[in-house]
């Protein structure tokens, strides 16, 4: 039996980040989206135990953190507009420049699948 | 002309054939991550063929080999923004055009229609609305959302008083309106005079002239008149 995919979750504000991380994710991820600011984002992470969190807005981030933090979850906020990927390492964001799609992809890739613990 | 491209076509001098064409959409976008989503989100219709640009010159190269069906475009497309590619557009396509972005504003939105833009959407749409709106303006439907044609009212009315305002205003001398500027600031006939250096008598006839022209009862009236006129017209310059 082939292992099932990992799991990530898009709280989103712009519903077409969705798309764009489908089309990069499709054969490396399961992608489940849920609109952002409907609130108790970390109830619904709890719920759905994803490996991995995407959120493009900055509040809701700041609220995942902590939890996400606590369970070794990798975490990415998109600043779409800003063009720039912030990626929760060791509690602390580390911001990256440049938000395409396959920065993205890549990521969430070296936080899923990558060696070693530091990336989360 | 706008471009609709033969996709496949089968059989030959059409008899036990057919053919299927695919509108050729423009998606001109900065932002990687919406030209991603859009194409994927379209790839899904087969009818549909996307080209992107990423700035004014990569559009104005796609428009060189060919113009699109439907464009896309972001109000914030480098290096001097959307309204600049409606117009190109406009000038030599007959494409149908759709501006986008983050944050509408009811200038926003009233620019690029008069630049020629065929519709405003917010970029927090769904994609089936995106497709939506997209099918909408291709048959000849105006893209606007609820909120972004609430917007544009706003504007139209804002603009028609602004001209009616204008018009108001032009039926006043120089004269009229450098008294009217004083009364806007609270000053009294006398001291009005003595600033202009001439008799109180005078200040006192352009004041009726003034109420009459502006059809308003009171010197406050006429004071509010023209306190509103000068925000309006500073804020059309702005």
């Amino acid at each position: 039996m082939s292992r099932p995919q990992p799991l990530v979750a898009v709280l989103y504000r712009v519903p077409l980040l969705c798309e764009a991380l489908s089309s990069v994710l499709d054969d490396i991820a399961h992608v489940q989206a849920f609109p952002a600011r409907r609130g108790d984002p970390v109830g619904l992470l709890r719920s759905i135990r994803p490996d991995a969190v995407v959120v493009d807005d900055r509040d809701e981030a700041e609220s995942a953190r902590r939890w996400a933090k606590r369970h070794h979850v990798a975490l990415v906020h998109v600043a779409v507009r800003e063009q720039t990927i912030d990626i929760l390492r060791n509690g602390c964001w580390e911001q990256r420049p440049g938000a395409t799609v396959e920065s993205l992809r890549n990521a969430l890739a070296e936080s899923l699948f990558g060696r070693g613990d530091e990336a989360r | 002309m706008a471009k609709t491209t033969t996709l496949w076509q089968k059989g030959v001098g059409g008899r036990g054939g057919y053919k299927l064409s695919r509108t050729r959409i423009l998606i001109a976008d900065p932002l990687t991550i919406f030209r991603a989503a859009v194409v994927h989100v379209l790839v899904r219709e087969s009818d549909l063929e996307v080209v992107e640009a990423a700035n004014f010159d990569e559009v104005a190269a796609q428009v060189g080999s060919a113009c699109p069906a439907i464009a896309l475009i972001d109000l914030e497309l480098p290096p001097n923004g959307g309204v600049e590619a409606v117009s190109l557009l406009s000038r030599l396509c007959s494409t149908r055009m759709i501006v986008w972005s983050f944050a509408p504003t009811r200038e926003s939105v009233l620019a690029a229609v008069r630049a020629g833009a065929d519709g405003y959407l917010h970029k927090e749409i769904s994609p089936a609305g995106l497709v939506r709106s997209l099918r909408g303006v291709a048959n000849g439907e105006a893209a606007l959302s609820r909120d972004l044609a609430t917007l544009m009212i706003d504007a139209i009315h804002s603009l028609e008083q602004r001209d009616r305002t204008r018009e108001r205003m032009s039926v006043l001398s120089l004269r009229e309106r450098e008294i009217l500027d004083h009364v806007a600031t609270g000053a009294r006939n006398r001291q009005i005079a003595v600033a202009l250096t001439i008799s109180e008598f005078t200040v006192k006839r352009h004041m009726q002239n003034i109420l009459r022209k502006l059809e308003v009862p009171t010197r406050r009236a006429a004071a509010d008149f023209y306190r509103t006129a000068q925000a309006e017209l500073l804020e059309s310059a702005v």
